[in-house]
C-alpha cells in the first residue's frame, strides 16, 4: 500500500458516530492523522479554523441536518484541501460545488485515497 | 330611448314621445317594466319577458340584441282622459353605451312600431293561402316579414344553445374566463375562476384594473401577446401570487392554463379564452413526493454505510469467520429491531422501555429490571440507544452478571434537572462474576463511548467492579441547547 499519505493531518465531520468510526479506522491504516471526528458544523467549524495544523478534511454534507458548506468556504479560504462526502454522490451537491472530489456512501478504502490524493494533488507517478 | 342599467328611462326622442304619446317628464327616472307592463290578456307576462331578456341580455354581454318582430301593447292616454291599451308590433334594437373602461352603462333603444306593416301582413293572410305569397305580399313586406321571423326562432335557438354552453363553462371543474378587447374586459367567468381570485367582482372590469396583484408575473404580455399574434399560449404548473382572500398575503398556487385567440366573423382577433387547472396540490404532492425520496436515498445509504462500519470493525475483532457472523448478525439484527419500532410509529419516535426490552428480552426477561418513567425519543436516539443496550447486553451476556445463573441487570433512569433536562441511565449488574477493565478496549465498549459523546451529544462512564459492571449515561434531551 502507498504510505502517500503518511502522517497527514486530516480533519473527519461526520454526525453518525459508526460512520466516523469508519473513517478513522480507514485513515489509521493509511498512516494519517485523525482531527475530531466533529459531529456538528459548529464544532467542524471550530477545528477548520482553529488547527494550527490541517493537511486535507473529509466532510459529510448532511451533518445533523445542517449542511457542511460553511466549513468547505472556511477550508477553502486557508487553502486547506477537502473531500465532500454523500449518499447522493456529486448530485447532492450545489452547482457551487459540482466536479470537486467526493465520495459516496457507502464507501471503499481506495475510494477514499484516490479522492483525497485529487484534493491534495498528490500524483503516484 | 335610452335606459340606465336599472333599466330606468334615461332619455328620448321627441319621436318615442310622439308613437307612445307620453310626456318627456312622466317617464324620465321610471322603470320602464312598470310603465309598460306588456299589456291585458294572456301574453301579457310573455311580451314582458322576453323584453326583459333582451336587456338583462345586453347588460351581461355587453353586446346589442335584436328583436325583429315584438308584440306589445302600450297604454295611451285618450282625448277624452282615458287610458286604453292599444295593441302594438315593434321591431327593436337593443345597443349596450360604454364607458372608458368597457362597463355597460346605459342601454339604447332604437324602436320602430311595425304595427300597420303588419295588420297588413294579416289581411294579406287573411285574402289568400299563406303558402303562396303574393307579389303584394313580397311587395309591402311579407317575405322580409318571414325572413324576420325565421331569424327570431333562429336567435331564439342560438339563445338557447348560448346558454347551455355557458351553463357548462359555469359548471366545469376547471376555471373559465372570457376576455374581451385590448384592455382584457373581463366579461365573463365561472365559479372556479371566482374561487382562484377570492371571488371578487371583477366582470365588466379591465384585468389590469380587476387583479392588480398578477403585475409584473408576466401573466398580462401574454395575454397582450396572445391578442396581437394569434397564437395561443400554454403554461404549465406556472407559480402565481393571487389575492385570495381580501387584505391578506398572496398565496402562491400553480396552474396549469391556456389562452386562446377569441376571432369574429372577419376573423379579427377581439378577445382571449382562458381556460385552466389550479394544480397546486399536485404540485405539493411531487415536491414533498421528492424531499421523500430525497430524505430515503440518505438514510438507506447512511444505514449502508453504518452496516459496512459494524461489518469492518467487527472483522477487526474476530479472526473465526462463524463468530465474525454470529456477532456481525446479531448486531445488524438489533439495528433492524429499533427500525421496527420506529416504523411502528411512522419514524416519530419510539419509548425508551421498549427500545431497551427490544434488545434484552433474548436473555430472559426475569434477568432484567427496568425502572423509569415513560420517555419517548426521537429516531436518532433510539437507533443510537438501541445499538448501546444491544452492545451492553452482549458483554454482560459474554463476560458479566447475564454470564453466570444468577446475575441479574436492574436499569433506571430518570430525568434530571428539569430546566435543561438530560437523560440519565444506570445499567447495573449484580450477581455475576467479578470484572476488570479490560487490556484492550473492543469494538462493543468504543462503540457506546462514541455513539453517546458523538451521536447524542452526552457523557458516558463505565465501572469494572467486584460485585459487577457499571454504566453511568446522561444524554441531553434539548439537543438544541446543548
Amino acid at each position: 500500500m502507498t504510505k502517500a499519505l503518511q502522517g497527514r493531518r486530516v480533519l473527519i465531520i461526520e454526525d453518525e458516530s459508526l460512520v466516523a468510526m469508519l473513517l478513522e479506522t480507514i485513515l489509521d491504516d493509511m498512516g494519517c492523522e485523525v482531527i475530531g471526528p466533529d459531529s456538528n458544523i459548529d464544532d467542524g467549524l471550530k477545528s477548520a479554523t482553529t488547527e494550527a495544523v490541517l493537511d486535507a478534511a473529509l466532510l459529510d454534507v448532511n451533518v445533523a441536518g445542517r449542511e457542511v458548506f460553511p466549513v468547505a468556504d472556511a477550508l477553502k479560504a486557508r487553502g486547506v484541501p477537502f473531500v465532500f462526502s454523500t449518499g447522493y454522490g456529486e448530485a447532492g451537491l450545489p452547482e457551487h460545488w459540482r466536479g470537486h472530489p467526493t465520495i459516496q456512501k457507502p464507501f471503499t478504502e481506495g475510494a477514499i485515497r484516490d479522492a483525497l490524493m485529487k484534493a491534495m494533488n498528490i500524483s503516484l507517478a | 330611448m335610452l335606459l340606465d342599467t336599472e333599466l330606468r328611462y334615461a332619455g328620448m326622442n321627441q319621436a318615442y314621445l310622439e308613437v307612445t304619446r307620453r310626456r318627456r317628464e312622466d317617464l324620465l327616472g321610471r322603470p320602464i317594466m312598470q310603465e309598460y307592463d306588456g299589456g291585458p290578456g294572456a301574453g301579457a307576462a310573455e311580451n314582458a319577458r322576453r323584453l326583459l331578456a333582451s336587456f338583462q341580455k345586453v347588460l351581461s354581454t355587453g353586446q346589442s340584441d335584436s328583436m325583429a318582430v315584438l308584440h306589445y301593447p302600450i297604454l295611451i292616454d285618450q282625448p277624452d282622459g282615458t287610458k286604453t291599451y292599444d295593441d302594438r308590433y315593434w321591431s327593436c334594437t337593443h345597443t349596450p353605451v360604454k364607458d372608458d373602461s368597457g362597463r355597460v352603462t346605459h342601454i339604447l333603444q332604437n324602436t320602430n312600431d311595425i304595427t300597420e306593416l303588419e295588420r297588413l301582413r294579416r289581411q294579406v293572410g287573411k285574402l289568400r293561402p299563406q303558402e303562396m305569397p303574393s307579389a303584394l305580399d313580397s311587395l309591402i313586406g311579407g317575405g322580409m316579414f318571414r325572413r324576420a321571423m325565421s331569424v327570431q326562432a333562429d336567435n331564439r335557438r342560438l339563445e338557447i344553445e348560448r346558454r347551455q354552453l355557458q351553463d357548462m363553462f359555469m359548471q366545469t371543474p376547471g376555471f373559465v374566463a372570457v376576455l374581451n378587447g385590448p384592455e382584457h374586459v373581463i366579461q365573463m367567468h365561472n365559479g372556479a375562476y371566482g374561487q382562484l381570485i377570492g371571488h371578487r367582482d371583477v366582470l365588466g372590469r379591465p384585468i389590469r384594473e380587476a387583479l392588480p396583484e398578477l403585475a409584473g408575473q408576466g401573466f398580462y404580455d401574454f395575454l397582450d401577446e396572445v391578442l396581437a399574434t394569434g397564437e395561443p399560449f400554454q403554461g404549465r404548473q406556472s407559480p402565481v401570487q393571487i389575492q385570495q382572500t381580501p387584505n391578506a398575503l398572496l398565496a402562491t398556487r400553480y396552474l396549469d392554463f391556456t389562452y386562446q385567440p377569441i376571432r369574429n366573423d372577419a376573423a379579427e382577433i377581439i378577445g382571449v379564452f382562458v381556460q385552466g387547472h389550479d394544480v397546486t396540490e399536485s404540485v405539493i404532492a411531487a415536491e414533498r413526493q421528492k424531499l421523500m425520496i430525497d430524505e430515503l436515498n440518505h438514510r438507506v445509504k447512511n444505514t449502508l454505510a453504518t452496516v459496512q462500519s459494524i461489518a469492518m470493525q467487527t472483522a477487526r475483532s474476530h479472526d473465526d469467520p462463524r463468530t465474525f457472523a454470529e456477532t456481525f448478525q446479531s448486531r445488524i439484527m438489533s439495528l433492524s429491531h429499533t427500525h421496527d419500532l420506529l416504523t411502528r410509529s411512522h419514524w416519530e419516535g419510539a419509548d425508551l422501555r421498549e427500545v431497551l426490552e427490544h434488545e434484552t428480552t433474548a436473555h430472559g426477561l426475569h434477568r432484567l429490571t427496568l425502572n423509569g418513567p415513560n420517555i419517548s425519543l426521537d429516531p436518532a436516539m433510539a437507533v443510537s440507544l438501541g445499538m448501546i443496550f444491544h452492545e451492553l447486553a452482549t458483554n454482560a451476556a459474554k463476560y458479566g452478571a447475564l454470564s453466570a445463573g444468577d446475575g441479574r441487570v436492574l436499569v433506571d433512569w430518570s430525568i434530571a434537572d428539569l430546566n435543561d433536562p438530560h437523560l440519565a441511565i444506570r445499567w447495573r449488574e449484580t450477581g455475576g462474576p467479578s470484572v476488570s477493565q479490560p487490556e484492550r478496549r473492543g469494538f462493543g465498549s468504543r462503540l457506546i463511548e462514541r455513539n453517546v459523546r458523538h451521536d447524542l451529544a452526552g457523557t458516558v462512564q463505565m465501572h469494572y467492579r467486584d460485585d459487577g459492571f457499571i454504566a453511568e449515561i446522561t444524554i441531553p434531551l434539548n439537543k438544541e441547547a446543548a
